[in-house]
């Protein structure tokens, strides 16, 4: 490793300097294309969610994408900084303020793309009144309310703990209960669509496991592709050698990712009864783009982060926006796939309402994807990635996240 | 009481009257329809399946299953949908329900339950059917009620009235004098996709 530790850039005095007025313009654009998401937003709940590409038979869309993806997002930074407490072994070289704020952003993005996707969002109070405990959805928003509260406390009691406020004993405990949260995030996230029978592609005992290790993927990518960019930034120092150690940890939970990948489509195609159909859909079929892109980016980020030679910084941020693409496909492929493939598909009266494409007939609404999102959807998405990017920058400027010795 | 429905696929014509009685009678917005009758083999509505000179003409009526085990009530992180204890009618609270769509998902019937994707728009200017139907809301997910303002009477849902060629039956499942339940002896009866486990209370005679 010393060839690629070799190149680590000493950081350079005047960026810090920069950094600071960089944040404050970072902090800036984001909260504006956040409040433009607002308007779109509102528009979408005065005009109609008709505005939107869903519909009855493909009820979700972008914004469940999105939330899936957002909570896989958040789970690496949790992760990679109470893995190494948790079980006392060393860990990434101070990073772990910074990989838990960026947790903190991707759960209140992910709670964002639910709210947007809501029809009624002014009765979510419903949720804690009228409560149905037997619902994974409700299930889902307790864990996800309990793993931000947690990612919260446990940020402060790291902050508390450099000041010798917090014994090293209650943050080691804070983060073994963190760490069980955030696997529970993923599972019970999973069973959100694992758990009903009604969709084929989804209904597998799998799903959660699966979902961990997407997480994980993701996670990973994103606390490497941050703190990377803010060591270019002269926010913090790190040692190459730390990144190579997060480098070869991305490749291990690809490899656990693709290898739940396989084991899946071989299930799946195996009895070549109806699940064959999940598997043409996605190897040739309208998902194709998706399901090779997602194979495609996962074995070149496996590459880029086995090869010693190729880990170089630049290929490093390569292979964890490579990662973070993937795991993207995953989650397009199985909201969209989940509706591909109707239980009931014979011709019926067609009305606006029905399906996206449904001026033709039931085949002609299914020959391609079923759902695509219109630019309201991309723009209300594109102001709840910015509000989480805001908390992110936000926690940076506020929040005493460099490492303490850096400071 | 399981109140409950047969349909006899021999007897259904495809006319479509159910369909219509059912919107008119729940007045029903532009877009929506609570029971749809599916052509059966063909590749548009109303065209024969198979292949010549093999053909035939065949249709069935779908809409919700009322299922004892129902998949939407399991979902519903509100309770917005739920089984009537008296009658086992899956009901919709408009009122309640957030917009998630979490029950549409989790429904194996495609496309049985509707989303009121805009503010609700009438072809008439003027409300039409029951008098006690609640009124269609924005942004909430609605479906076949067995026209509970009917049924809960005991009145039979509207699709029953105008079928010409008297395919439907209604009554209680669990009285074996009631209506649905002479349907159903003698005859090969199945249910929609049984294997979803979802044990719908409308049953199909074929």
């Amino acid at each position: 490793m010393t060839d690629t530790t070799a190149t680590a850039g000493a950081v350079k005095a005047p960026a810090a300097k920069r950094s600071g007025a960089g944040l404050n313009i970072a902090i800036g654009v984001s909260a504006v294309v956040a409040v433009i998401g607002i308007v779109l937003w509102a528009m979408q709940l005065s005009g109609g969610m008709v505005q939107t590409a869903m519909r009855n038979l493909d009820s979700w869309g972008l914004y469940i994408t999105m939330f899936m993806f957002f909570v896989g997002l958040s789970a690496g930074g949790l992760i990679i900084s109470s893995v190494p407490k948790a079980f006392g072994i060393k860990g990434f070289g101070g990073i772990s303020k910074v990989a838990v704020m960026t947790s903190i952003a991707a759960t209140v993005a992910a709670i964002g793309m639910v709210v947007v996707d809501l029809g009624q969002p002014a009765r979510v109070w419903e949720l804690f009144a009228y409560s149905n405990l037997g619902s994974p959805l409700m299930w889902d928003i307790i864990v996800l309310m309990v793993y931000l509260v947690l990612s919260c406390v446990y940020l402060w009691a790291q902050v508390q703990h450099e000041k010798g406020k917090v014994s090293a004993v209650a943050l080691r405990v804070i983060s073994v209960v963190a760490l069980v949260c955030a696997v529970l995030v993923h599972s019970v996230t999973a069973w959100i669509f694992g758990l009903q029978q009604s969709h084929e592609m989804w209904h597998t005992a799998l799903l959660a496991p699966w979902f961990v290790s997407s997480a994980l993927v993701c996670g990973t990518g994103l606390v490497m592709a941050a703190v990377i960019a803010l060591r270019a930034a002269g926010y913090l120092k790190l040692d190459q050698a730390y990144l190579v150690k997060l480098a070869k940890l991305l490749a291990v939970f690809l490899l656990v990712d693709l290898y739940f990948f396989g084991c899946d489509l071989l299930t799946e195609a195996f009895p070549a009864g109806s699940g064959l159909a999940v598997v043409d859909m996605l190897v040739s079929g309208p998902l194709a783009p998706f399901f090779w892109g997602e194979v495609v980016l996962s074995v070149v980020a496996i590459v880029l982060c086995v090869v010693p030679q190729l880990r170089t910084t630049p290929l490093m941020v390569v292979a964890a926006l490579a990662a973070i693409a993937a795991i993207f496909c995953k989650r397009a492929q199985l909201l969209v796939g989940g509706f591909q493939i109707p239980n009931i598909d014979m011709p019926a009266v067609l009305t606006p309402f029905t399906v996206t494409n449904w001026e033709g007939n039931m085949a002609q609404a299914y020959s391609g994807m079923v759902y695509w999102p219109t630019p309201l959807e991309f723009g209300v998405t594109l102001g709840v990635v910015a509000l989480g990017f805001l908390i992110f920058f936000l926690g940076l400027k506020l929040l005493p996240l460099k490492p303490q010795d850096q400071e | 009481m399981h109140l409950g429905m047969v349909i006899d696929l021999k007897r259904c014509i495809g006319c479509q009257a159910c369909s219509l009685a059912c919107k008119q009678s729940n007045n029903l917005p532009d877009s929506v329809w609570w029971t749809r009758v599916m052509t059966v083999g063909g590749s548009e509505m109303d065209t024969a399946g198979g292949t010549y000179p093999n053909n035939y003409l065949s249709y069935a009526p779908i809409s919700c299953q009322h299922c004892e085990n129902p998949a939407c009530v399991k979902v519903c992180p509100v309770g917005a949908t739920y089984k009537d204890p008296e009658t086992g009618v899956v009901r919709q609270d408009y009122d309640k329900c957030i917009g998630c769509r979490m029950c549409m998902s989790a429904c194996p019937y495609t496309g049985v339950r509707s989303f009121n994707w805009e503010e609700p728009k009438h072809y008439l200017d003027f409300a039409t059917g029951d008098p006690d139907v609640p009124s269609h809301q924005k942004h909430v997910v609605e479906k076949c009620t067995f026209c509970y303002q009917r049924s809960s009477q005991g009145k039979t849902p509207a699709c029953m009235e105008l079928c010409p060629g008297r395919a439907r039956f209604w009554g209680d499942l669990d009285d074996p004098e009631s209506d649905v339940s002479k349907a159903l002896k003698g005859r090969e009866a199945t249910t929609l996709l049984p294997e979803m486990g979802t044990k719908p209370s409308v049953y199909y005679l074929v």
